[in-house]
């Protein structure tokens, strides 16, 4: 149950909308050994019982659910995305590059507004990901638990089919958080003084938000790879995270405003 | 997997079809087709990426479709039970999901795409009201021959569900008439009117949206059918405008409140400029912060998707070669798979490779004999028994995925098995 509790942990992290989006694994898991306790059900039987019916329903419907979600959200990513780039030019065209005509005040603020915007529209667009992945990892992980406790071979054909899916090619939502990346770049050059502090006491970040999310996902990928009783061939290795300092030094808080 | 939806929508025939929930009132005899349809939208451009999931059937969630769904795929299921070790396995995971896809997009309620159940409702009801005629013309580019509004079956055009490279896999479905089940009886509930092609928004698409709006004058003047016919895209329909437009009027007009899901914000920073410099400064670095751990996270994902894609692959691979291997020997092995390997299933696509398989053949007799009762033997037997009725239908690997198997001595991929080729 661990992946179970680690995805519940997520889904009570993630942001309030997509709380119902993920998988429901725990309801999958439930199939998996009323099929595998049910007396009908030997190795190699050409029968298909009612509790493997609804499995595989349900398989397709949690699939349709992540890929009406997902593209629903990419398409407002895809909108946003656009708009972001539009505002920063008419905000640069207007008060020109780096603020030298007009208001410093006015064009900071403006520009503080977009920074903000921006790193949020960043944030969710990489939390599209990880909901992509999560829920990839869950059924991979729950397929593999009907293989093996059924003696099925549902596993690979639906992970091939589950692979072409569009939620989880999420090529075009990485090349946007790639671009948006360059923007912030772009437009917000590091200071460089200022780069090289690292956080050296521990940031909590209590406030619900993209970048508790991001947080949090981090930690649970990180937990879920750490090795497993069922650690086999098609097992992920551990998370190999480089500046592991920067989310250990972060620490996420109950969700209760600070303020 | 381009075969597929085919092979399993010829396999329905009309009689599922029939069976495919219509919200409301569904009667047998309303003829549910994507395949006319879809040749009507031929290839899409490839700017576009359409979802695959084919088939327009439009299932809904009410507690009768839910009965049609069972119904429907234990029909399925019987159908296939007796072949359930053939070709038969694709089909029957393929045809649910497309009918499953259609209910769980109607349940689906909170999105915005083109097929939200109140929206299509809404503007089903709409469209019924307005002149039949209307409807005729705004599809009319669309080669539809003949429309019914009140049929019964509401499968809404189904064409851009496909990508483009598989929309040459029309799914034939018997049903003959190119009716554009749209919008069926006005009596479908919320539920009920799923306009079940969903549509892959790239941002080139959006671009030419976009153009055409301006050209149009602006968001707010610009109304979807008038958009429909500036953009002239194959395969986009009025639905996907609409609620695409209604998205970008959102995202313009209230950019705060089209971000995330009721997300709260955090400290809103507009009065920045009443904040002093050291808050401002601190801001700063609590974003700069934010996009590092945000960065990271995506770079593991995608570390994470790649390695995920590879395991996938070299299972597929290493399954079909030790099909190939241990042919002879099979038979005799009952072993069970060991805890930690998934028993392989072959794969189902009826596409041979017929150059690779003899390439490996080669190599892998070689090896056959010198591998004996291997692990992964063990972990095929059950495959085996299978794939030995199945009669070998082996899934072409890609041609990359033996290089990449070979020259992947280093990867990071944990206790792989024994390599056979070596």
């Amino acid at each position: 149950m661990k992946f179970g509790k680690r995805l519940k942990q997520q889904m009570q992290e993630t942001l309030p909308g997509w709380r119902d989006k993920f998988l429901s694994y725990k309801e999958l898991k439930q199939l998996v050994r009323q099929i595998s306790s049910s007396p009908t059900q030997s190795n190699g039987s050409l029968g298909y019982g009612k509790a493997e019916k609804e499995f595989v329903y349900l398989l397709n419907n949690e699939i349709e659910k992540f890929n009406a979600f997902f593209m629903e959200q990419e398409e407002d990513f895809v909108i946003r995305h656009k708009e972001l780039q539009q505002r920063i030019q008419r905000v640069v065209d207007k008060w020109g590059q780096n603020g030298s005509q007009a208001s410093e005040a006015n064009y900071k603020d403006e520009m503080a507004k977009i920074r903000k915007d921006i790193v949020d529209f960043h944030g969710e667009m990489v939390l599209l990901v990880n909901y992509s992945n999560v829920n990839y990892t869950g059924l991979a992980k729950i397929l593999k638990k009907y293989d093996k406790r059924t003696g099925g071979l549902l596993r690979l054909p639906f992970i091939q089919k589950v692979l072409q899916q569009p939620f989880f090619t999420t090529d075009l939502i990485s090349k946007l958080v790639k671009e948006c990346e360059s923007t912030i770049e772009a437009v917000f050059p590091a200071e460089d003084g200022k780069k090289t502090k690292e956080p050296k006491q521990t940031i909590t970040v209590a406030e619900e938000g993209i970048f508790r999310n991001t947080v949090a996902a981090l930690q649970t990928m990180q937990d879920i790879r750490r090795g497993s009783s069922t650690y086999g061939h098609f097992s992920l290795p551990p998370l190999n995270l480089p500046d592991s300092d920067l989310t250990q030094s972060i620490q996420l808080n109950s969700p209760i405003p600070i303020i | 997997m381009e075969a597929r939806p085919t092979l399993s929508i010829q396999r329905s025939g009309a009689k599922q079809l029939s069976n495919m929930g219509m919200s409301g009132a569904l009667s047998s005899s309303s003829p549910v087709l994507p395949a006319p349809l879809q040749e009507t939208y031929p290839k899409l451009p490839d700017s576009q990426q359409l979802s695959t999931i084919g088939a327009a059937f439009p299932l809904t969630h009410t507690s009768h479709s839910r009965s049609v769904q069972s119904t429907k795929s234990s029909h399925y299921a019987e159908e296939n039970s007796a072949s359930w070790n053939t070709d038969s396995l694709p089909s029957f995971l393929d045809f649910p999901v497309n009918t499953f896809i259609e209910s769980s997009q109607i349940e689906s309620s909170g999105c915005n795409t083109v097929l939200p159940s109140e929206e299509f409702g809404k503007w089903a009801d709409q469209l019924i009201s307005d002149d039949v005629a209307n409807w005729n013309e705004l599809l009319g580019d669309t080669n539809v021959t003949d429309m019914e509004p009140k049929m019964a079956c509401q499968v809404s055009k189904p064409s851009p569900n496909f990508q483009a490279h598989e929309s040459q896999v029309h799914q034939q479905l018997p049903v003959p008439s190119g009716e554009i089940r749209a919008i069926a009886t006005p009596t479908s509930s919320a539920n009920s009117a799923p306009a079940k092609p969903r549509m892959r928004w790239t941002p080139e698409l959006h671009e030419a949206f976009v153009e055409a709006v301006n050209k149009l004058g602006g968001s707010e003047k610009a109304t979807p059918k008038g958009v429909l016919k500036f953009m002239k895209v194959e395969g986009l329909t009025i639905y996907h405008v609409k609620s695409h437009l209604q998205k970008y009027r959102t995202a313009r007009y209230r950019p705060d409140s089209s971000e995330g899901s009721s997300e709260k914000k955090l400290t809103p920073i507009e009065d920045m400029s009443t904040l002093d410099l050291k808050t401002g400064i601190e801001i700063t670095e609590a974003l700069r912060l934010q996009i590092e751990v945000q960065k990271r996270l995506h770079e593991q994902l995608e570390i994470q998707r790649n390695l995920q894609l590879r395991i996938e692959e070299q299972g597929r691979y290493l399954q079909m070669m030790f099909e190939k291997q241990c042919k002879p020997g099979m038979d005799k092995l009952k072993a069970s798979a060991s805890a930690s390997q998934d028993p392989p299933v072959p794969s189902s696509d009826a596409v041979p490779d017929s150059p690779a398989k003899t390439e490996l053949k080669a190599s892998q007799l070689d090896d056959c004999h010198g591998k004996t009762g291997a692990e992964p033997v063990n972990a095929n037997t059950r495959l085996e028994e299978t794939s030995w009725e199945l009669g070998e239908k082996e899934k072409a690997p890609e041609q990359e995925a033996p290089r990449d198997f070979e020259a992947d001595e280093s990867s990071s991929q944990p206790s792989k098995r024994p390599r056979t080729d070596e």
